[in-house]
């Protein structure tokens, strides 16, 4: 059986979902985006975090039953609260089978995931077929400048995209902004024009940039090297979306 | 809020009144020697002379009157006097009479008149008596007192021109309040004079309840709108912070003025009306300490209602603290508190629940320490052959001796007359009996502090010890007696290696409950007090969880140095029922499941559960709703009580480097919120800390 790798299960994680959810957060990410502020969340193997209170392994091996159990030890109170589970990352889909299998063992609970769309196809579609709601980054519609900030291209994720929209699992994009580089006019408006019209779409979540983002690079020995500049301020640009008839928040 | 309100707010917040204050307070002292007064009379004419002594304040745009004059209560016995007087006896805190709730609604409904024609007529009952009338003529003149006081503010108003001031004074506190506007201003001046008279945590009790009717007549009369109700109820608890520095408390805001909302009426049916949701948005834009609020709730309380003080949490006050209705008010009636009296009851200064107008419940007579329970027991027992049982029953001997130890000091409880505050209560004018004799209920209160310190000691000593018998009992007791100094590891291993509460994890939470099992054990076996009553355990810890850490002059509990969980000599315990300060849990969920395992009907004297949500988690309607949410869990899981903070760290880093910046800044602190500027550096830190572990 497929084991799975985690770095941080968080209850009552208010942003990830409608309701009282517990977000899961696998470890392992196959981009490296510049702007990462979870660089724990990369490698897919365990890693110690050193901070102020003192070292931590961060990265837990459990068998799928082992992590479906401690999911619905609060079944009741999740559904009670219109709640339920966030698979996030790190890269859920690198660990799909895995993470199929505990939502099989799952207390029929609300499902979301929380993907960059990179994988294959194949693995994405274990997933879709089990997700209540799915929450779709886009970064760069810009292939060279995708590959350029994320170290990789962006040609699954747009064909993923297309996929989801044709299984009709309803779906949230969610557009990181970083100053300069995924807020340009541009990029807003190429996403805009793509993700317009498409089943499936609920609305479109443009994140702030989070002047936080390098917080935890030391902690794992890394240096935090963005190569942009993190003090411009981000350009929020709602109107292409309303332009394109998306309905679009900053939130 | 209008731009009146937001003056009267200002006004307060800069200490303007503070220029009403007379320099110079009165000096009884000699007066009560000259007529050789007992201290029954000398209580009585303490009342009389501090309201003969306030100076009238009214303020152009005031409608709701009354600002205190004097700094401070002055003393009836020179030391020496007071020294002889409780020679052998326990004094409790200050001395008088305190943290208990009156019978406000019953004062405000006769007015004080009534309440004098009920001490007369049982003054000539109680003819006989020569202590119950002395008692009914110090009610007389305290009572008089008063009037003296509201009659001279009537005078005043009326010679500057406000009329609407004087009819209200001609009326209240004297007659019955007939209006909202009217019971406001009678509330204000009655509860004053409490303050005035040397007792302090006065609390305010279900002002929704025994306000309420005057609102709902007012408003089908039409004498007022919504609009105009909010107005005089935010005047009302604008004024309450007016004097709040002249009070008496451990840190300034634990000043015990609380209100309690919600729940349901003595009869057992729902309570909440137009005027909890107006107590929860005024307290919400107002923003100010006072009053704190209490919300009681249960496990239906509506998404809507909780919302509502979800908003209020958001602004960082600390306060609403929810109690669960369905815990609180089976445990009271466990406790031998007759049904409609448990579910009319409010919660004091902190946590403590208490019935208006019928108890003089002494709340906190100390607390108990588990962690120097588990670590006495500990200590006593590296002699082969020991068991993990074995250190229980001594754990629970230890608790047996605190417990033993504070209630024997409290068997030579003096509490001084406290003749004003008797007419406030139920029975006091009628039986000719002073508060300070007692009333209806008289139980004491214990904390029971350091609870998941000690648990999480002993799991990992069974754990490490026993179980898995890594660690000899003596080189834990040798490491615990260096401060962990060359034994890093092993601290480390006891902090983060063990079970922890906190987690949902049966291995910590199964001796969380044995703690207060054992501790609401010793309470029972040690019966009735000399009062009358009996001890209320309880899951507080007020500031214990420093002094037990830390030592306090005069404190009556054991210190404990480091202890087996990995905590190192001084540092804190977890305040309240919270995890130890410092391990790693999955969440909030999770630690109220933990707690949700405790016996709550066996321990009834308050504590809270707290929790500390950073700021950024209230963004928007839907996040109110999930924070709406998890206090409804809180209560279907049957907790007891909750205090759910919100935080913002970057705020609390500034304000300690630059106070002057966040004079506004409001954190709680244990049971009660204070201005963070104002605390000392100890407490600021420990705060701080909690809140970056929040983050980690
Ligand atoms: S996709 Fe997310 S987890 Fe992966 S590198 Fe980018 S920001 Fe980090």
């Amino acid at each position: 059986m497929v084991n799975g790798i985690v770095f941080d299960i968080r209850e009552f994680s208010v942003h990830d979902g409608p309701g009282i959810r517990t977000t899961v957060f696998l470890k392992g990410c196959p981009l490296a985006c510049r702007w990462c502020h979870n660089p724990e969340s990369q490698s897919a193997r365990p890693q110690v975090v050193t901070s102020p209170a003192g070292p931590r392994l961060a990265g837990t091996v459990y068998t799928p039953e082992e992590l479906a159990g401690i999911l619905n030890r609060q079944a009741a109170i999740l559904k009670d609260n219109e709640g339920g589970i966030t698979f996030s990352g790190g890269e859920p889909l690198t660990q799909a089978a895995f993470i199929a299998r505990v939502i099989d063992l799952l207390d029929g609970l609300h499902v979301v995931i929380d993907t960059c769309g990179y994988g294959s196809e194949a693995s994405f579609r274990l997933l879709l077929a089990r997700a209540d709601l799915v929450y779709y980054d886009l970064k760069l519609i810009d292939p060279a400048l995708h590959r350029s900030f994320t170290g990789r291209s962006n040609r699954l994720i747009l064909h993923n995209l297309r996929v989801m929209s044709e299984c009709r699992t309803p779906f949230v994009i969610r557009v990181p902004l970083i100053p300069g580089v995924t807020d340009t006019d541009e990029n807003l408006s190429a996403i805009a024009q793509l993700v317009s019209g498409l089943p499936g779409l609920i609305r479109v979540d443009l994140l702030p940039y989070n002047p936080a983002a390098g917080a935890k690079y030391a902690a794992i020995g890394r240096k935090f090297d963005p190569g942009y500049d993190e003090a411009r301020p981000v350009n929020a640009n709602l109107a292409v979306f309303q332009a394109a008839g998306v309905d679009a928040r900053l939130t | 809020m209008d731009e009146r309100l937001q003056r009267l707010k200002e006004r307060v917040r800069e200490g303007y009144y503070r220029q009403s204050r007379q320099t110079t307070g009165i000096d009884l002292l000699a007066e009560c020697e000259r007529e050789q007064l007992t201290w029954m009379q000398r209580s009585a004419r303490l009342t009389r002379r501090q309201c003969e002594a306030e100076r009238v304040v009214i303020e152009p745009d005031e409608r709701i009157v009354f600002t205190r004059t004097l700094l401070e209560v002055p003393p009836i016995y020179s030391p020496e006097q007071e020294a002889r007087l409780f020679s052998g006896r326990t004094m409790h805190e200050l001395g008088p009479v305190n943290n208990i709730c009156a019978d406000w609604g019953m004062v405000l409904s006769q007015g004080l008149l009534r309440r004098r024609e009920i001490a007369q007529e049982s003054r000539a009952r109680h003819a006989g008596d020569p202590e119950a009338a002395a008692f009914l003529d110090g009610a007389v003149e305290t009572i008089d007192a008063v009037l003296g006081l509201a009659a001279r503010y009537a005078a005043a108003a009326r010679e500057l021109g406000r009329a609407d001031i004087a009819a209200l004074l001609d009326q209240v506190p004297a007659g019955p309040a007939r209006t909202f506007h009217e019971a406001l201003q009678s509330l204000r001046i009655l509860q004053a004079v409490v303050w005035l008279s040397g007792s302090y945590h006065v609390g305010l009790g279900r002002i929704d309840q025994y306000l309420e009717g005057y609102l709902r007549a007012d408003l089908e009369a039409g004498r007022l709108n919504l609009a105009s109700a909010e107005d005089l109820l935010a005047e009302f608890f604008i004024s309450l912070n007016k004097d709040s520095d002249l009070y008496p408390g451990v840190q300034q805001g634990d000043n015990g003025q609380t209100i309690t909302l919600g729940g349901v009426k003595p009869d057992g049916s729902p309570a909440v009306n137009e005027l909890t949701r107006m107590a929860l948005r005024i307290s919400r834009d107002l923003a100010m300490i006072d009053p704190k609020v209490n919300l009681r709730i249960s496990g239906d309380t509506g998404l809507d209602l909780l919302s509502l003080g979800a908003e209020l949490t958001r602004k960082g006050l600390g306060f609403p603290q929810y109690s669960n209705d369905d815990v609180v008010i089976p445990g009271l009636a466990a406790h031998g508190y007759n049904l409609e009296d448990a579910r009319d009851y409010v919660v004091a200064a902190c946590w403590e629940f208490i019935i208006p107008g019928r108890g003089m419940e002494v709340v906190n007579i100390g607390a108990v320490s588990f962690p120097a329970a588990v670590d006495g027991a500990l200590r006593a027992g590296p002699a082969a052959g020991d068991t993990f049982d074995g250190i229980l029953s001594r754990v629970r001997e230890g608790i047996a001796a605190q417990v033993n130890h504070l209630a024997g000091e409290y068997e030579r409880l003096l509490l001084p007359p406290a003749p004003y505050y008797s007419i406030l209560m139920d029975g006091c004018l009628e039986e000719g009996r002073d508060l300070s004799r007692g009333a209806r209920y008289n139980n004491f209160g214990v904390h029971g502090s350091g609870s998941a310190n000690a648990a999480d000691a002993l799991a990992a000593v069974r754990q490490f010890v026993f179980e898995e018998r890594s660690l000899p009992l003596a080189d834990l007791l040798e490491a615990l007696d260096a401060n962990f100094a060359g034994s890093e590891e092993l601290r480390c291993r006891l902090a983060d290696a063990g079970p922890k509460v906190g987690n949902d994890d049966e291995r910590a939470d199964s001796l969380l409950r044995w703690l207060f099992a054992a501790f609401a054990d010793a309470c029972e076996a040690y019966g009735r007090t000399g009062k009358g009553g009996i001890l209320r355990p309880g899951t507080g810890s007020a500031m214990y969880y420093i002094w037990l850490a830390q030592g306090h002059p005069g404190m009556r509990e054991p210190v404990v140095e480091a202890t087996a969980e990995g905590r190192r000599k001084g540092e804190p315990l977890a305040a309240n029922l919270a995890p130890s300060q410092g391990i790693r849990v999955q969440g909030p969920i999770s630690v109220l499941q933990s707690f949700a395992k405790l016996d709550y009907r066996r321990i009834c004297n308050g504590g809270p559960i707290t929790l500390e949500l950073s700021d950024s988690v209230f963004r928007d309607a839907e996040d109110i709703r999930k924070v709406a949410m998890l206090v409804r869990t809180f209560a279907r899981l049957g907790c007891q009580q909750l205090q759910l903070n919100a935080l913002n760290l970057e705020a609390l880093l500034d304000a300690r480097a630059y106070p002057e910046r966040h004079k506004n800044l409001i954190v709680r602190v244990w049971g009660w919120s204070g201005y963070f500027c104002e605390l000392s550096p100890e407490y600021q830190d420990q705060i701080i800390r909690r809140h970056m572990f929040q983050l980690a």
